[in-house]
């Protein structure tokens, strides 16, 4: 069963132990220069970064309020930069991750275009650079660990199991507490997440976007390389046609000609 | 010789071109076999807690929360191993984080007490360094640079060279700090001293009623205690009193009084301290604390420019080179360097309680207080609550209360604050209150200890101040200080005199919105 | 022939060239030594920037002049037009060598290129465009081998006369399949790319436009090596060519018209922004007007069909950029200008598509082609 992650930002207190967790597990260089607590504008995903957690200042019933949003990889339920990956660098596990082969990554940087999320990120700094994003520690995941980010939040934000009960959870908790916004980030966007998100504040004021579709992005694709074997062989066979007709047919013209002469 | 040296070099030529397109080759050699078909990521460590199925509770979980602009502490992600102390240290010990309702309101609660910064064992969490502000300004042609130290930090900033536990290190201390070129190295103790006078008349306005503010008063000298205050029990704010604690006073005092007897311009000059304590960092920058400065229309001049804990000022000495301990004893500058065994006793916990006792005695009494009030035993040592009753002729038995640590705070604010709610009689006329455990002995800004942050060294410190107080100091009561009456006799006049008010005392916020304080369990 | 030896002349223009490719190449070493970080400006944000933008997504458009006359001399036989067949096809070919490098340049494992021919990430649209320009591009390199047998290893020849109409028809459905899937690339960017440029047609208007900007590249072209060459293509070839082109203008001009309507974004045409007037300039400029001018009596003249010929590829290059570029831009915040070593790439590939057309040119039958039949 695929896994998710359900983040409830009404809880998170900026401390940033995830980031550091994940810095830790994945091996990820620490930097000033790419602060991983911060407010949007200077803690940025990168390839140092899978994780940041942002601080928004935002006007709650007249009052500024203090949120902080994690950020990482989603982990699509239908991922359109692993459908993007001309490489298959990008795949989609069933166990709910998607991750990253840098051996047969080409580097053409297509999933970054292709991610509505904005999450991939290159390592401009490196002489072969590779693709660079959160991997939901698929390696704990598949020994029923939970990705290390989760397992060190001391202010219960995470919870960690599967995606269809965490729904439910999260269907509950919003049902039940008047303060949430009624509405779970990655329920449905761009065919829905495995991460889920509820919070008390609208989730644009976070940095969430919200003007996505409900479709997953790799049926833009899909709908347009479905016809790619019948244009080519129909193509294929009107060009034979059409070569044939027309050299025929001046075949006949010339031989007409000379017929007059 | 050089047909043989030549050689070598042209073959060495040769090969490290060799080398050079070697590495390159097998760099993108590497990268093409793709040595490793594995995934990205995962190649790392996590401490072991963490490495368990599914996502059961476990003992020690994750760290504080810091800003990034919090004035006294920070924290270095590199060298944090999620190891849970600091939240030990601040739940457990301090009682700050996860004592409020999520979601958080406007601010990330902190009191700046640097408990964390002792527990921490990889030294993640430490002051927010101040030490080169400080020798740029040492370095200032311009400033007149002056220095006050705490009382607790002549008993430990041995430690920091090797000397035992609660060494007295008061005099190399000041010789140390005028190596460093400090033009005025002045004694918190006097400051001390002066707060008594001002603490204790308040204490003893509120007793007689000619303050109509109530009882019990709570000591003010412990910044990271006041912020607690502020934050859980703005309600009880009132007991506070509104005496400055010891350094912003000093502070005020040496831009005005220090100032006028000079001549010296006070925007000239700039003013350090040397705390055991990193919520004097934040104390500092508390936009009320520019009493001078408002005093002469200047209000961006603040009162303390730069505090520097125990550990900075050793990290200046060893970065000078200055062998501190085999350096002479040398004494505190006059007119603020005067301190009396009952201030330097204000570094351990019951030290100001006991001190306002001598103090108030006499001022109640006009007479010195017994021996038996010299020694305040029941107030004395490491236990969190203690409680003692004195009898004051004239005014009948009072009972104060001391605590140190916040966790301990708690239970007795908690106490006060059911009495006041059921109106049950005064259980206590005065409470001090500190806010590290053992008082400033054990403050956040305290060379670091074995861990966790132990009591026997603690004790050693506090052992010492008393013994400063008992046997090293001339004087044993504040009242008695020549400077002390110096200052009111050519200042301000006497304890809370319009100008003392202005100067020396000062008014707190209700912080209680910034948070939503969970509910007594 | 073979006995002549090879000729290249030098002129100060060329010697120019040689400079800007000698940097290029230098550049490029550097590049494929140290990634991309020291000598480009992308950054997150901006993960592709001008070498995707020009080099390979213009590139490919500017040479499908190949496929264009494929289709017109070989499928259809209009013999009028063999006369700048073979021109044409080497000037495509050139073009996808040149694309293939930009590629190559713009990839960070770049020693890696090869992997998708063994793992097949099917589902991309860049899959299709991967393998169809490396088919197409062996393709070409095949139908040139007709050329080049005609003075190296000629015994070969034969082979490859006899396999040209196979190679044609081969050679067209590649092209039509990548051209269409370069747009394709942005279907999936359905949340990024300004909705003047995202469409469900967007691979159909990057097929109509590559088709159309072959008869204007092939004016541009032979204007320019007409003057050089002494080789002049009567105006009425060049007229006729251009209104097939006319025709397929109209037709995406129609298209484009429909798909504003069924996708209701005029708003955002006259919205009066920066997307929206690069919008029109390249609609206005790229396609109306040179609209006008092939189907009125100014295409009667060389240099009307010159101005045609840079209008219509100007717009095509512009509405690449405004895809990768203008229409990106708002949604993904950050900057990117592309640094110097970029632009000295990009024009240094130029440059050396330049010289070895003059090369080429110069050693082969490409331009006199029609007077050896004759
Ligand atoms: S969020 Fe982006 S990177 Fe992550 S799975 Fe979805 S498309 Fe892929
Ligand atoms: S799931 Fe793992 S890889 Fe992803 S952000 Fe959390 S710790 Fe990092
Ligand atoms: S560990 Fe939890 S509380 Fe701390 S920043 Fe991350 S999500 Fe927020
Ligand atoms: S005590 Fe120090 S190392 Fe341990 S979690 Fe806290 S900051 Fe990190």
């Amino acid at each position: 069963m695929a896994k998710g992650v359900l983040v409830d930002l009404t809880k998170c207190i900026g401390c940033g132990s995830c980031t550091v967790a994940c810095k830790l597990w994945n091996d990820k260089k620490f930097s000033v220069e790419e602060p991983t607590v911060g407010p949007a504008a200077i803690a940025k995903l990168t390839a140092n970064n899978w994780t940041v957690v942002q601080h928004n200042e935002i006007k709650k019933d007249n009052e500024t309020v203090w949120r902080f949003a994690k950020k990482q990889c989603l982990h699509c339920q239908d991922p359109a930069c692993a459908s993007a990956c001309f490489a298959k660098a990008l795949q989609k596990t069933k166990e709910g991750p998607v991750i990253y082969y840098p051996h047969l990554c080409v580097g053409c940087r297509y999933c970054m275009i292709a991610c509505p999320f904005n999450v991939p990120k290159y390592e401009w700094d490196k002489a072969f650079p590779l693709v660079s994003k959160c991997q939901m520690c698929s390696t704990k995941v598949d020994k029923g660990e939970a990705p290390a980010c989760v397992s060190v939040c001391p202010a219960g934000v995470f919870q960690f199991g599967e995606r269809e009960k965490l729904l439910q959870e999260a269907k509950s908790i919003i049902a039940k507490d008047i303060n949430y916004v009624k509405d779970i980030y990655g329920e449905q966007q761009a065919g829905g997440t495995s991460w889920l998100y509820i919070s008390d504040v609208p989730f644009e004021q976070l940095g969430f976007r919200t003007d996505l579709g409900t479709v997953p992005l790799s049926t833009y694709s899909h709908n347009f390389l479905k016809y790619t074997p019948v244009v080519a062989v129909s193509w294929g066979i009107i060009l034979t046609g059409l070569y044939h007709y027309t050299k025929r047919r001046n075949t006949i013209s010339e031989e007409n000609k000379n017929v007059k002469l | 010789m050089e047909n043989r040296s030549a050689k070598p070099q042209s073959v060495s030529r040769r090969g490290f071109l060799k080398m050079l397109g070697g590495a390159g080759l097998a760099g993108v050699a590497a990268n093409i076999t793709g040595c490793s078909t594995d995934q990205a990521g995962g190649k790392g460590w996590m401490p072991q807690q963490y490495q368990v199925a599914s996502s059961w509770p476990v003992q020690v979980r994750g760290r504080v929360p810091i800003d990034p602009t919090n004035p006294s502490i920070t924290r270095d992600d590199k060298k944090c191993i999620l190891c849970g102390q600091c939240i030990e240290a601040c739940e457990k010990v301090q009682t700050v984080m996860g004592y409020y309702e999520l979601p958080i309101k406007d601010d990330i609660t902190c009191v700046n007490c640097g408990q964390c910064t002792l527990w921490c064992p990889t030294a993640a969490i430490t002051e927010v360094d101040h030490t080169e502000k400080v020798f740029k300004a040492l370095e200032n042609k311009d400033l007149h640079v002056v220095v006050q130290t705490a009382p607790a930090t002549r008993v430990a900033l041995g430690e920091e060279f090797g000397l035992p536990a609660g060494s007295v290190v008061e005099g190399k201390q000041v010789a140390a700090l005028k190596k460093l070129g400090f033009a005025g190295v002045f004694d918190t103790n006097f400051t001390a001293d002066l707060t008594i006078m001002e603490e204790g008349s308040e204490l003893v306005a509120r007793v007689t009623g000619d303050l109509k503010k109530p009882l019990p008063q709570f000591t003010s000298c412990s910044p990271g205690w006041v912020k607690f205050c502020e934050y859980y029990y703005p309600d009880l704010l009132e007991h506070m009193s509104s005496a400055k604690s010891p350094q912003q006073m000093m502070g005020a005092v040496v831009k005005s009084y220090y100032a006028k007897q000079k001549g010296i311009d006070p925007q000239k000059i700039y003013s350090v301290s040397i705390m055991p304590c990193t919520a004097k960092k934040y104390e500092c920058q508390r936009p009320e604390m520019n009493s001078a400065g408002e005093k002469i229309g200047k209000p961006d001049m603040m009162d303390v420019d730069a505090v520097l804990t125990t550990r900075e000022l050793a990290r200046m000495i060893k970065k000078k080179g200055i062998d501190f301990t085999q350096l002479a004893d040398e004494k505190y500058d006059s007119m603020l360097g005067e301190g009396t065994g009952a201030a330097v006793i204000f570094g351990t916990t019951g030290g100001v309680m006991e001190a306002a006792v001598r103090s108030a005695y006499f001022l109640i009494t006009k007479q010195n207080p017994p021996d038996a009030l010299l020694t305040l035993t029941p107030v004395r040592g490491l236990t969190g609550v203690k409680e003692a009753a004195l009898e004051i002729p004239g005014v009948g038995p009072v009972r104060v209360a001391v605590c140190s640590g916040l966790s301990n705070a708690r239970k007795i604010l908690d106490e006060v604050r059911e009495d006041l709610k059921a109106g049950n009689p005064l259980r206590y006329h005065f409470i001090e209150f500190m806010s590290c455990p053992g008082g400033c002995i054990g403050g956040g800004g305290q060379p670091r200890t074995s861990l966790p942050p132990s009591d026997a060294v603690r004790q050693a410190r506090l052992d010492s101040l008393y013994t400063m107080d008992a046997k090293m100091y001339k004087k044993r009561l504040s009242h008695e200080n020549q400077e002390v009456l110096d200052i009111y006799k050519n200042f301000f006049e006497h304890p809370m005199s319009h100008l003392a008010e202005e100067l020396l005392h000062t008014e707190y916020t209700d912080r209680g919105k910034q948070l939503t304080a969970k509910k007594k369990a | 022939m073979a006995a002549q030896g090879w000729s290249f002349r030098m002129t100060p223009i060329r010697k120019l060239l040689i400079l800007l490719a000698t940097i290029c190449v230098g550049v490029c070493i550097f590049r494929l030594a140290t990634g991309l970080g020291l000598v480009t400006n992308l950054n997150d944000e901006w993960p592709w920037g001008l070498w995707i933008g020009f080099d390979v997504l213009t590139g490919v458009a500017l040479a499908g002049g190949g496929y264009f006359t494929a289709i017109v001399v070989h499928v259809l036989h209009r013999h009028q037009y063999h006369i700048i067949a073979r021109s044409a096809m080497l000037t495509s070919l050139l073009g996808y060598l040149l694309v293939m490098a930009g590629l190559f340049l713009d990839i960070g494992q770049w020693f890696n290129f090869w992997r998708p021919f063994v793992s097949w990430g099917h589902t991309s649209v860049l899959f299709e465009v991967f393998w169809c320009v490396s088919c197409y591009t062996t393709v070409q390199v095949l139908e040139f081998g007709e050329i080049f047998t005609e003075r190296v290893g000629k015994k070969w020849h034969t082979i490859f006369k006899n396999a040209m109409p196979v190679l044609m028809i081969v050679g067209i459905i590649f092209p039509t399949l990548h051209q269409s899937s370069l747009g394709g690339l942005y279907l999936i960017a359905v949340d990024k790319l300004y909705p003047l440029w995202w469409s469900t047609l967007i691979p159909y208007f990057f097929l109509i436009s590559s088709f159309f900007v072959g008869p204007a590249m092939i004016c541009v072209e032979s204007t320019l090596a007409g003057n050089a060459y002494k080789h002049k293509v009567p105006v009425e070839v060049l007229r006729g060519l251009a209104k097939i082109g006319g025709w397929f203008m109209v037709l995406y001009l129609a298209l484009k018209l429909f798909d504003l309507s069924n996708r209701n974004v005029w708003d955002l045409v006259f919205a009066g922004n920066l997307e929206s007037t690069m919008f029109l300039i390249e609609l206005l400029f790229g396609v109306i007007i040179p609209i006008l001018i092939v189907f009125s009596g100014m295409s009667k003249s060389r240099s009307g069909l010159f101005i045609y010929g840079l209008l219509v590829s100007g717009g095509v290059i512009l509405n690449r950029m405004n895809v990768v570029f203008t229409g990106m831009s708002g949604k993904t915040g950050g900057s990117y200008f592309p640094s110097i070593w970029e632009w000295s790439v990009s024009i240094g590939l130029v440059a050396i598509g330049v010289l070895v057309y003059c090369f080429v040119v110069e050693n082969f039958r490409i331009l006199e082609h029609e007077e050896h039949h004759a």
